[in-house]
């Protein structure tokens, strides 16, 4: 696999171009971050607007009949959240050109349609169709609804809601309900030029094939544009004040826990990657405090796991528990990190983390899908870091490096996502 | 040692399957420029086996969730668990039990040689004392509820319950809190002797690793067996489903749904061709460029979660359309009209076109990902095929080939609706 190559194709849009023949596939990604403020509700329905249909694909059935025909190529669209940043994502991914059947191109074909999505969408006098917009609105929601029905996504976005309540953070990625009730096809339009306009963009590029043919579109497509690029900042907060508490009761079996908490971090390099050990020595693998010592020995629930979410400084534990065992899972599980800040772990448990963060990211190089994600990560960066040299800086933490980060973060948030623990499902 | 070798031009992929003299089969597929490996040892029982041959020819019942249970265990040992073992290594570990198969597998990077000998180690040690299965009947209680709570998985297992009278594919693959409450460590140490023979189980590799690797090991490790692969028993279904409708209410805002439509079957196994004209056909009648989906999408009866699968396995075989939907029962309405229409007329050339080119590129794909192929080479051998055999079956199928399923499948009065409803009625 080559190293991977950065083009500058104009103020604010950079391409990462890995190129790599053992894949079976290639894949585009291009990431639009825009502040998490504004019209959210009209950029968050935008990647998934434009996915659905173009002005040379003008129907969902046209589109995805002409994906059919490029051996099932898929095209992929979502809204995340990177710290305070509303990152539009619109992706596609077709087999390589050595496995189509006849000898087509479909790579270039891909490609090709990528730009008409992003650059040439079905428009009627001048916007976009009333109807596809109304579609759209009605997908959202029902997209925002079904994220409440997984119970553990549902806790941890409560938990942060309440954890960051006077940040931009506690903005949902989707907007509100009535935001996206009252959407038109004007704020959508709108939405299209601000990100096209000024967003900070990243598309990074896998492909058996040299990026020169995908550089070139890119270059046709922003050339024209008159950018001004935004500027977004994450508001990091060291340290937590008195914990706060929140909770709710649902008809459910069991219950979910979730703590939030502050990582001490000024931004989201900050003590890395000491921090990103001490939350995997933490609540990460198998060998971690909360699986060996809170789920194994204790029993105290199915699943006990720490993420960390560097972009804002945060870090989530999320537990199944039976709800009775709230007072006793939460103080087991703050046990564990005042062990951590103890120092109360060893070399040998040290290497075995980095060990295996390490052999995670070793496999990275094994996929496209993966290999975007991890390039388009470093969107605000504008590095190009490949996961061999974050191998070499995750082996150089130390001991003392780790507790000292262990020792920078504070518990700010307590959620509880209550069962009633019947079997009102009969 | 007896060995073949696999091959598929167009895929530009190769394996190699080999009879290991432990009595084990082998097959790896080594992948040029990966880092990784990805290893599943598997084993022929699942939920579904929920009855042990007896030497008579007879069969004895055992409590619905063992199979998963005895996963469960099989990570304790003596002294060390594997999970512990593992994570000196820092290999990614893990397990699963599904309807038909119980597998191990971990995936590495590095040391992949130190990892499948654990691998095969704990997997043929097992240690069950009665405090450890009293201890475990609490964590798998815990994960059993964890399911209840999930609409998802509630939606597909009513379905089942729905669809089949007594097939075992209708319990839940953990059991219930009450059938894992009869597990007792002689029981376990009765299934492992039955289900655990090593001709009834299979190695398969993904990656980095070449068949060298993986034989050093397992010339080591592996312990020669004397036995056989365990007898499934094949029990015919009644045609018409168990019930024609299933409801049940969760806290959840967004309804949903699943279809099925049973097949009425002879033989307990599917063909791959069997198989993947079904799919093409589904896809055909319901798939994101067919009629019927941008008919129920721009009338607000889906959203882009809808999907359709052939669901089959020994003794079952249904075909399933499901999504989420404001209003399920209508959504279900038009699905089954649409299907009776294709019945009478078959699907169309062009559309069969589409749908096999999408099909083949998709299982093109699939050999991106180390983890697939290894889960496709442990599916493909317990199914009595060769990994490329589905890529060949794609290239080769006709019209003619996917039309001739609809006398078999998808016949009204077999069909069965689940639903999940908002327990407070207001949502959507």
């Amino acid at each position: 696999m080559a190293q991977p190559e950065l083009f500058t194709i104009t103020d604010g849009v950079q391409l990462c171009a890995v190129q790599a023949d053992t894949f079976k596939t290639g894949r585009i990604t291009v990431q639009m971050a825009l502040p998490l403020a504004g019209d959210i509700a009209a950029k968050a329905a935008l990647p998934y607007l434009l996915r659905r249909s173009c002005r040379a694909y003008p129907t969902v059935t046209a589109l995805n009949g002409h994906l059919d025909t490029l051996y099932g190529a898929t095209l992929g669209a979502s809204v995340q959240k990177k710290g305070e940043a509303q990152i539009l994502q619109i992706s596609v991914s077709a087999i390589d050109d050595r496995f189509a059947l006849d000898g087509e191109s479909v790579s270039a074909q891909a490609a090709q349609l990528l730009m008409q999505l992003l650059f040439d969408p079905k428009l009627e006098d001048g916007t976009f169709p009333q109807a596809d917009v109304d579609t759209e609105k009605r997908l959202l929601l029902e997209r925002m609804r079904a994220e409440d029905d997984d119970k553990r996504v549902y806790a941890c976005r409560r938990c942060e809601e309440v954890m960051c309540e006077n940040e931009a953070y506690s903005r949902n990625r989707y907007g509100t309900a009535e935001e996206i009730g009252s959407l038109t096809s004007a704020r959508l339009f709108s939405a299209w030029r601000e990100a096209l306009e000024t967003a900070v963009i990243r598309v990074v590029l896998v492909s058996s094939s040299t990026p020169d043919t995908v550089r070139d579109l890119l270059r046709t497509h922003f050339g024209p544009l008159e950018r001004r690029v935004c500027t977004i900042d994450t508001q990091f907060v060291q340290t937590a004040q008195a914990v706060k508490t929140a909770r709710e009761t649902q008809a459910l079996m069991q219950g979910t826990l979730v703590l939030g908490l502050r990582c001490g971090m000024r931004d989201s390099l900050d003590m890395d990657p000491a921090m990103r050990v001490a939350v995997d020595i933490f609540g990460g693998g198998t060998y971690s405090k909360l699986f060996t010592i809170v789920r194994e020995q204790m029993s105290l629930c199915y699943f006990c796991a720490a993420r960390l979410n560097s972009d804002k400084g945060i870090l989530l534990v999320a537990s199944g528990i039976e709800t009775e065992n709230e007072e006793k899972a939460r103080e087991a599980i703050l046990d564990q990190l005042r062990a951590m800040q103890r120092g109360d772990f060893t070399q040998e448990t040290l290497d075995t983390s980095v060990r295996s963060i390490c052999d995670t990211i070793r496999g990275y190089n094994d996929s496209p899908d993966v290999l975007c994600s991890w390039y388009g990560n470093q969107i605000f960066r504008g590095t190009a870091k490949t996961p061999q040299e974050r191998i070499a800086e995750m082996q150089g933490v130390t001991l003392s490096q780790v507790r000292d980060a262990a020792n920078h973060i504070t518990p700010d948030t307590v959620f509880m996502l209550a069962g009633t623990g019947e079997d009102s499902h009969e | 040692m007896n060995e073949k070798r696999y091959a598929d031009a167009l895929l530009d992929e190769s394996y190699r399957e080999i009879r290991h003299p432990s009595g084990l089969t082998i097959r790896v597929l080594h992948k040029d420029g990966y880092k990784s490996s990805f290893a599943l040892f598997a084993t022929k029982y699942g939920s579904i086996d929920t009855r042990i041959a007896q030497p008579d020819g007879s069969f004895r019942a055992i409590p619905e969730g063992t199979a998963h249970f005895l996963e469960h265990k099989l990570f304790e040992s003596e002294d060390l668990d594997a999970f512990a073992r593992f994570a000196k290594t820092g290999a990614n570990a893990n397990a699963f039990t599904s309807f038909d198969m119980t597998a191990y597998l971990f995936s590495c990077a590095d040391r992949f040689s130190e990892n499948l000998e654990i691998l095969l180690d704990f997997v043929q040690s097992p240690y069950f004392t009665e405090e450890t299965v009293r201890k475990e009947q609490g964590i798998i209680g815990q994960e059993i509820r964890m399911y209840r709570d999930s609409a998802d998985w509630e939606v597909e297992f009513n379905l089942l319950r729905a669809l089949y009278h007594h097939h075992p594919v209708r319990i839940d693959i953990a059991g219930t809190e009450q059938t894992i409450a009869e597990i007792s460590a002689d029981l376990l140490y009765d299934c492992y002797r039955n289900f655990y023979d090593l001709h009834n189980m299979v190695l398969a590799v993904a990656g980095n690793a070449t068949a060298e690797d993986v034989l050093a090991v397992a010339d080591k490790v592996l312990k020669p067996a004397a036995g056989k692969p365990a007898v499934r028993e094949f029990v015919p279904e009644p045609k018409a489903p168990a019930k024609t409708y299933i409801v049940e209410h969760m806290p959840v805002r967004m309804p949903s749904f699943a279809l099925g439509y049973k097949e009425a079957i002879r033989t307990p196994e599917r063909t791959v061709k069997e198989s993947l004209c079904t799919s093409v056909l589904l896809d055909a009648v319901a798939g994101r460029s067919s009629e019927l989906y941008r008919r129920l999408l721009e009338s607000g009866l889906i959203n882009t979660g809808f999907d359709s699968q052939y669901f089959y396995g020994f003794g079952y075989a249904n075909c399933e359309f499901s999504g989420e939907s404001a209003d399920p029962e209508r959504a279900a309405a038009e699905i089954r009209k649409a299907v009776a229409a294709v019945r009478q007329t078959g699907i169309a050339r062009e559309d069969f076109e589409r749908a096999r080119r999408k099909l083949y590129g998709r299982l093109v794909m699939g050999f991106n990902d180390v983890e697939s192929v290894a889960v496709d080479l442990v599916e493909s051998y317990f199914a009595g095929a060769d990994l490329f055999e589905r890529a060949r079956v794609c290239r080769e199928m006709t019209l003619e080939d996917v039309n001739a399923r609809l006398p078999h499948i998808l016949e009204d009065d077999t069909a069965a609706l689940s639903v999940i409803l908002p327990a407070d009625g207001k949502e959507a």
